[in-house]
């Protein structure tokens, strides 16, 4: 578990519907965050606040060009947590395994 | 959130096969267990509301402690436990164990969920699928070469 530090930051920064969005829109290409925030019913400081949950998280990096802030997909926490989850996956199924094995054991005298 | 389900078909019997998980002497041998590592500590309570400690010693991190407790034991069917592995992550997770005939041995499925109370209320649509969706920005990378 050690190996996946930052597992828990990207876990909640994807468990919301909001941030979900948004990754789905920077993953069509880079946006500005008044672009980004547009189609929300939500007010533009609460897109902000999730903006920079997922900066936190590292999925989104904010650049400055001229006046104006862009926003871009990145993508390595979500193929981190995707290899954790994958990591999990094969170590119950191993679990699993094992247990067969432990039951298709002789009993012992 | 990070979801998902492993499941296993066994010649044994659902009894045989539920009370491995809670027997101390079947239990440290599978049971939080990795390929390399040696299980040192085993302590069951076997009751709801009952804990346990599961401390396992492994070469490359040394003794990793698996604590819980039980929440649903109902034997043979279905087993549901919280655990945590507090040297890494102050949350715990939430699995479930169920336990179905099938012919004369059984199918067990175990899903393993988050258990974060501020996650709980979240939308339920699975993260994984919001990594499918995104796909796009994970260029060139294939998915059988994770892991």
């Amino acid at each position: 578990m050690d190996e996946y530090p930052n597992i828990d930051e990207t876990l909640v920064a994807l468990a919301d519907p909001t941030r979900r969005a948004i990754l789905a829109r920077l993953a069509d290409g880079e946006a500005r965050v008044t672009d980004l925030a547009a189609p929300f019913a939500i007010s533009l400081n609460s897109v902000s606040k999730h903006i920079r949950r997922l900066e936190r998280a590292d999925l989104v990096r904010r650049e400055k060009r001229g006046r104006e802030y862009i926003l871009t997909l990145n993508a390595e926490p979500l193929v981190q947590a995707a290899r954790w989850l994958e990591a999990q996956k094969a170590l119950w199924t191993w679990r699993l395994g094992k247990l067969d094995e432990i039951l298709k054991e002789p009993p012992h005298g | 959130m990070a979801e998902f389900t492993v499941t296993h078909r066994y010649e044994a019997a659902p009894e045989r096969v539920f009370d491995a998980w809670l027997d101390p002497k079947v239990a440290p041998r599978f049971l939080f267990a990795t390929p390399t590592g040696e299980m040192i500590v085993c302590q069951i309570d076997a009751r709801v509301g009952g804990r346990f400690d599961l401390t396992e010693r492994r070469p490359d991190m040394g003794d990793v402690k698996h604590v819980g407790e039980y929440l649903e034991i109902d034997r043979p069917r279905r087993l549901v436990f919280t655990f945590g592995v507090p040297q890494f992550n102050p949350e715990m997770t939430r699995v479930e164990v169920e336990i179905r005939p099938a012919g004369s041995g059984c199918e067990l499925s175990l899903t393993q969920r988050d258990v974060p109370d501020e996650w709980a209320e979240r939308s339920r649509e699975g993260w994984s699928r919001i990594v499918a969706s995104l796909e796009g920005a994970l260029e060139g990378r294939q998915a059988s070469a994770w892991v």
